[in-house]
């Protein structure tokens, strides 16, 4: 390069004479250009205005989440306090009869003769173990106390006549009521197994382990772990390796955030370029628009992200 | 009441927030600086049109993007850098800052035209002007960018050097070969 400075400064006239000349020049931009800017301003303005659109902008943003953060917080405490009624008889309470309670929990009863044991309100064996044992009168005291305990009937019970009656209605619970497990009737399918040794060893824990898988979900739905939410977070940190795993895993990758921004968008916000193609390689919809309706394209072309905004339109984005 | 007074930075705040007089004066007030400083790198005025709205329409859509801690030119200069980079390497790929030449002389023949001069006047205009095009045209892409973005955009060599992606020696050197040759095409009409 023959960028090599001269051998000295000379009196600096040149901008003047520049400008002198430049102040005679009446070349112009066209008129057209003109009112095309001065309209676009307006119109610019007029969407912020009437959108609160600067989102894109850190002040901006601020200010945005200001505006979200209350029914946020809100929303979050409300859904603590309603996993935590939920979940605390489950760990209080081995029998947490509420979580029975659900017409869809109670078994069936095809057996009409067995009236003393379907009439026998769940609510109510819950408060009163005694009461549990006077009312299921054709059971086995033991039976119904080794129950009551939730711990696995002894093995050797005698078999008796009286037993023989709960173990028809075992006999008759498929595995979808026994999936449907409460507490009514894991005192008859508890009665049942008591009259069999070998079998009530295996049948006492699975009424308990029928009880987990109703509980699960609202477990994990306490739980931080949220398969979406780490999608966005790795689409807006650009880690495209966990990116890529999550995808693979078929973690929904149109999942909002509270401001209605899919990862795709949050990756474009942050500039995450291989992020982008990434999610737009495994099929983002690349016109998912934010709460505010903002749209990635928008939001790739006013950060200047030209890569970006030519995958999107690539994909369609409009 | 009037924006004379008001900072571009001022103006850049109210149009912000909605102001659309605010967009209006600082318009006005860049619209000439910008307007020459792509028209003459690019040489060609349709061009340089369609970047002149490119880069206006960045400014309004970004208006809420810009920091206040930085001064407007340098902000505005560097979009209308970033663009014409843009337009040159991605729309144009045939054609470089290097190769670009000028076409019509715009800015000669209106001079010519204009009633309000009169013969001596216009053929001094039209010989200055015709000059000075030929001076800049002269000039490499690069001292050329250089010089008119201190000459139009008042900026100073550290920030022509950011704004370039160039280091700080190398901007200077730029700088004052372009006032070189300059000078030396001007010197006659001085």
């Amino acid at each position: 390069m023959n960028d090599v400075p001269p051998s000295q400064d000379e009196p600096d006239d040149v901008d003047d004479r520049y400008r002198r000349a430049s102040a005679l020049d009446p070349s112009r931009p066209s008129e057209s250009v003109r009112r095309a800017v001065l309209s676009y301003a307006a119109q610019q303005a007029a969407q912020r205005a009437a959108k609160r659109v600067p989102t894109k902008l850190a002040a901006d943003r601020r200010a945005a989440n200001r505006a979200w953060w209350p029914p946020a917080i809100f929303g979050t405490l409300a859904a603590a306090a309603l996993a935590g009624l939920l979940l605390t008889p489950v760990f209080l309470s081995p029998r947490a009869p509420r979580m029975t309670a659900s017409p869809l929990a109670r078994p069936s009863p095809p057996n009409a003769a067995a009236p003393p044991l379907s009439a026998a309100p769940a609510i109510d064996r819950s408060r009163d173990v005694s009461a549990e044992t006077s009312s299921a009168d054709t059971l086995s005291a033991p039976a119904a106390r080794t129950t009551a305990a939730g711990a696995a009937p002894a093995a050797g019970a005698p078999r008796s006549e009286t037993a023989a009656k709960p173990r028809a209605l075992a006999g008759n619970a498929t595995p979808q009521t026994i999936n449907n497990f409460s507490p009514s009737n894991e005192v008859r399918l508890a009665g049942a197994a008591a009259t069999e040794a070998p079998a009530a060893q295996a049948a006492a824990p699975r009424p308990r382990a029928a009880f987990i898988p109703r509980a699960a979900p609202m477990l994990q739905a306490g739980r931080p772990v949220d398969p979406a939410a780490a999608l966005r977070r790795a689409a807006e940190s650009g880690d495209v390796p966990g990116l890529q795993t999550l995808l693979d895993d078929a973690v929904d990758i149109e999942a909002r955030d509270s401001s209605g921004r899919t990862a795709l968008m949050l990756a474009t916000l942050r500039g995450q370029t291989q992020a982008v193609d990434a999610l737009l390689a495994h099929g983002a919809d690349p016109n998912a628009a934010d709460a505010q309706g903002t749209t990635p394209l928008q939001v790739a072309l006013a950060g200047d992200q030209r890569a970006i905004a030519a995958a999107l339109r690539r994909a369609g984005a409009r | 009441m009037t924006d004379e007074g008001k900072s571009d930075e001022a103006l850049m705040g109210r149009y912000a927030r909605g102001d659309v007089a605010a967009f209006e004066s600082l318009y006005r007030r860049h619209e000439m600086r910008i307007w020459r400083y792509l028209e003459r790198n690019v040489g060609n005025r349709a061009t340089a049109d369609e970047l002149m709205q490119e880069v206006w329409f960045a400014v309004a859509r970004d208006a809420s993007r810009y920091a206040p801690s930085a001064r407007f030119t340098t902000w505005l200069f560097t979009i209308a850098h970033n663009r014409m980079i843009d337009s040159i390497r991605t729309s144009r790929p045939q054609m470089s800052l290097e190769t670009l030449g000028y076409e019509a002389p715009s800015v000669v023949e209106p001079l010519t035209s204009d009633p309000n001069s009169g013969p001596l006047a216009a053929a001094v205009a039209r010989d200055q002007a015709k000059a000075l095009i030929q001076a800049i045209e002269q000039l490499s892409a690069e001292q050329r960018e250089a010089f008119l973005l201190q000459v139009e955009g008042d900026l100073s060599v550290e920030e022509i050097a950011a704004i370039t992606h160039s280091s700080f020696e190398t901007t200077k050197s730029r700088l004052r070969y372009a006032r070189t040759k300059l000078r030396e095409q001007l010197k006659e009409y001085a």
